[in-house]
């Protein structure tokens, strides 16, 4: 099975060799390195700005949870009241965001944000509101980036989603009808507990990929900054590696980072256990 | 208004406001400067003009990052699938020692942020001495645990009492392979081919590491480095370029998108 050849060089052997990296001082280039055990990891740990970039990849999570997760589900809920066929209308619309490049996609909102000259502060001017400074501004920049990406990604859990939905099989809905059962019964007591492992899959997914997915427009439209505000874990990494060439922290940062995913994947086999055993 | 009139509101709201972006993309890119900044409410000019992408044509060698997009993404779309096509035969018809463990690893590597494997990659294809060339940028992509897995759902479907009658008629596994079970996925092997060319195509920050000079920049690594230098503050040009790159792949995906969308769908609900 060749297809191992490229994933063992491109996958796994970086693996390996990031964790071995993330015991050396090391600036990329130069051939020397030093060995320092595990100060790369207390630095990091000590660092101020460590905890803040913690919170603001939670709050990246957060966001995508009701971007890119509530939201494909409410809306893939409303398709199941209308005909296939326009259904299929919707998908394919709500799709195409999810279909450019995302650099590409992020140019645009990069004109909208402009403090002067952008779209939305000439709509608020336009409506005698005031004008923020958008991507400049340290509380509004991280929701704004955020925003760019879960436009980005929405049409795509939205597909999953309301597949998820469509399997249920029609039968239950059906006996759940001719006992009564309407509206918001239906969705609550039925539909749902029927969707949940599709959910759990997609709740799983959505925040694995929230860091991921916001990476593009971070480094297109703010580069990280005011100040960090919009730096989170995953930037981080490249940061330090590509930008201030310090392979060692970034290594160890990159460790972290799959400590806290495996911790993740983890905790979401535990979840559809206890749901196979409970269906048992 | 019944349910079936408010769902249909809504879910049309929602889709107007989701396109409402590409829609002042395409606007922007046909808005002469005066109304741009005369009238910047309106997405749609007024006078239409295609002062913006004569200009990109000009200053930027658009033809050749196209064509590097296009070696770029198609060597790795065909790269994955030549690859996981018989890995997928082996993950789902047939038996072999250590076949959990190996299927463990492919799903293991779905679940790996790709930026952890960038600076490791980066010098591993700097140690190769392909920094700068377009080898440099397809390598690290060709091996996909995802196509691996997608593809093994769909061949998992096919009977495997047609494969055995096959080899009972003395049919080669690579003639099972290439004869019957290929050509009867035929469909969801073209989507995923056409879903990877998009995802590789849309690619910007591998590329961007590996492409040291104009010559073998792709489109969206041209566009950004326009973005961040000359063009920066021309917005009727940048859009006209982002409606250039983005053109191939919404047209792409607009030819195939019911078998596209019925690909992933299948592969997420088959479990």
């Amino acid at each position: 099975m060749p297809v191992f050849i490229p994933l063992a060089l491109f996958v796994f052997y970086p693996l390996f060799r990031t964790v071995f990296i993330s015991f050396f001082e090391w600036n990329l280039v130069n051939p020397k390195r030093e060995f320092i055990g595990f100060d790369n990891y207390l630095e990091i740990i000590k660092t101020p700005d460590f905890v803040t970039m913690l919170l603001q990849s939670l709050y990246y999570m957060g966001l995508a949870l009701i971007g890119n997760f509530l939201l494909p589900i409410g809306l893939a809920l409303l398709t199941l009241q209308v005909s296939s066929r326009e259904a299929e209308v919707y998908q394919t619309l709500l799709f195409i965001p999810a279909v450019i490049a995302v650099s590409i996609g992020t140019l645009i909102w990069l004109w909208f944000y402009l403090p002067a000259g952008g779209l939305f502060n000439a709509i608020l001017g336009a409506l005698q509101l005031p004008r923020p400074a958008w991507l400049n501004d340290p509380s509004l920049a991280l929701p704004a980036v955020s925003l760019v990406a879960n436009w980005k990604f929405l049409g795509f859990n939205y597909l999953i989603a309301l597949a998820g939905l469509r399997a249920i099989p029609k039968e239950f809905l059906e006996a759940a009808r001719v006992d009564g059962a309407s509206g918001w019964n239906l969705i609550y007591f039925i539909i749902l507990p029927l969707f949940a492992p599709s959910a759990i899959f997609l709740l799983v997914s959505t925040l694995l990929q929230s860091l991921e997915q916001v990476f593009v427009p971070i480094e297109v439209l703010t580069v990280g900054g005011p100040a960090g505000a919009t730096d989170n874990l995953m930037y981080t990494v490249y940061n330090e590696g590509f930008k201030f060439f310090r392979a060692g922290r970034a290594a160890a940062l990159s460790v972290l980072l799959i400590a806290a995913f495996a911790a993740l994947i983890f905790w979401q086999f535990r979840l559809l256990e206890k749901r196979v055993s409970y269906e048992r | 208004m019944n349910a079936r009139n408010m769902a249909r509101v809504t879910l049309i709201f929602a889709t107007a406001l989701l396109l409402l972006p590409l829609v002042y993309q395409v606007g922007l890119s046909f808005k002469s400067p005066t109304e741009f900044f005369g009238n910047p409410l309106s997405p749609f000019p007024l006078q239409p003009t295609l002062e913006h992408y004569q200009g990109v044509l000009n200053r930027l060698p658009m033809g050749l990052y196209l064509l590097n997009s296009l070696l770029f993404s198609g060597a790795v779309t065909l790269g994955q699938i030549g690859l996981a096509i018989p890995a997928a035969y082996a993950f789902s018809h047939r038996q072999f020692y250590g076949q959990n463990l190996l299927f463990s690893l492919i799903v293991l590597s779905m679940m790996i942020p790709f930026v952890i494997t960038y600076i490791p990659n980066y010098l591993t294809i700097a140690s190769w001495n392909l920094l700068g060339t377009l080898p440099g940028m397809i390598l690290p992509f060709l091996g996909s645990g995802y196509s691996v897995f997608l593809l093994r759902q769909h061949f998992r479907a096919f009977p495997s009492s047609i494969l055995e009658a096959a080899v009972v008629d003395g049919a080669s596994s690579s003639q099972v392979l290439w004869r019957v079970l290929v050509p009867a996925n035929m469909a969801a092997i073209v989507s995923l081919g056409i879903y990877l060319f998009i995802q590789s195509w849309n690619q910007l920050i591998w590329p961007m590491l590996i492409a040291s000079s104009p010559r073998v920049y792709t489109l969206t690594v041209g566009v950004q480095r326009f973005a961040g230098g000359e063009g920066g503050n021309d917005w009727g040009a940048l859009m006209a370029a982002s409606v250039l790159t983005n053109l191939p792949t919404i047209v792409l995906f607009l030819l195939v998108r019911k078998g596209l969308l019925a690909t992933f769908t299948d592969g997420a609900v088959k479990g």
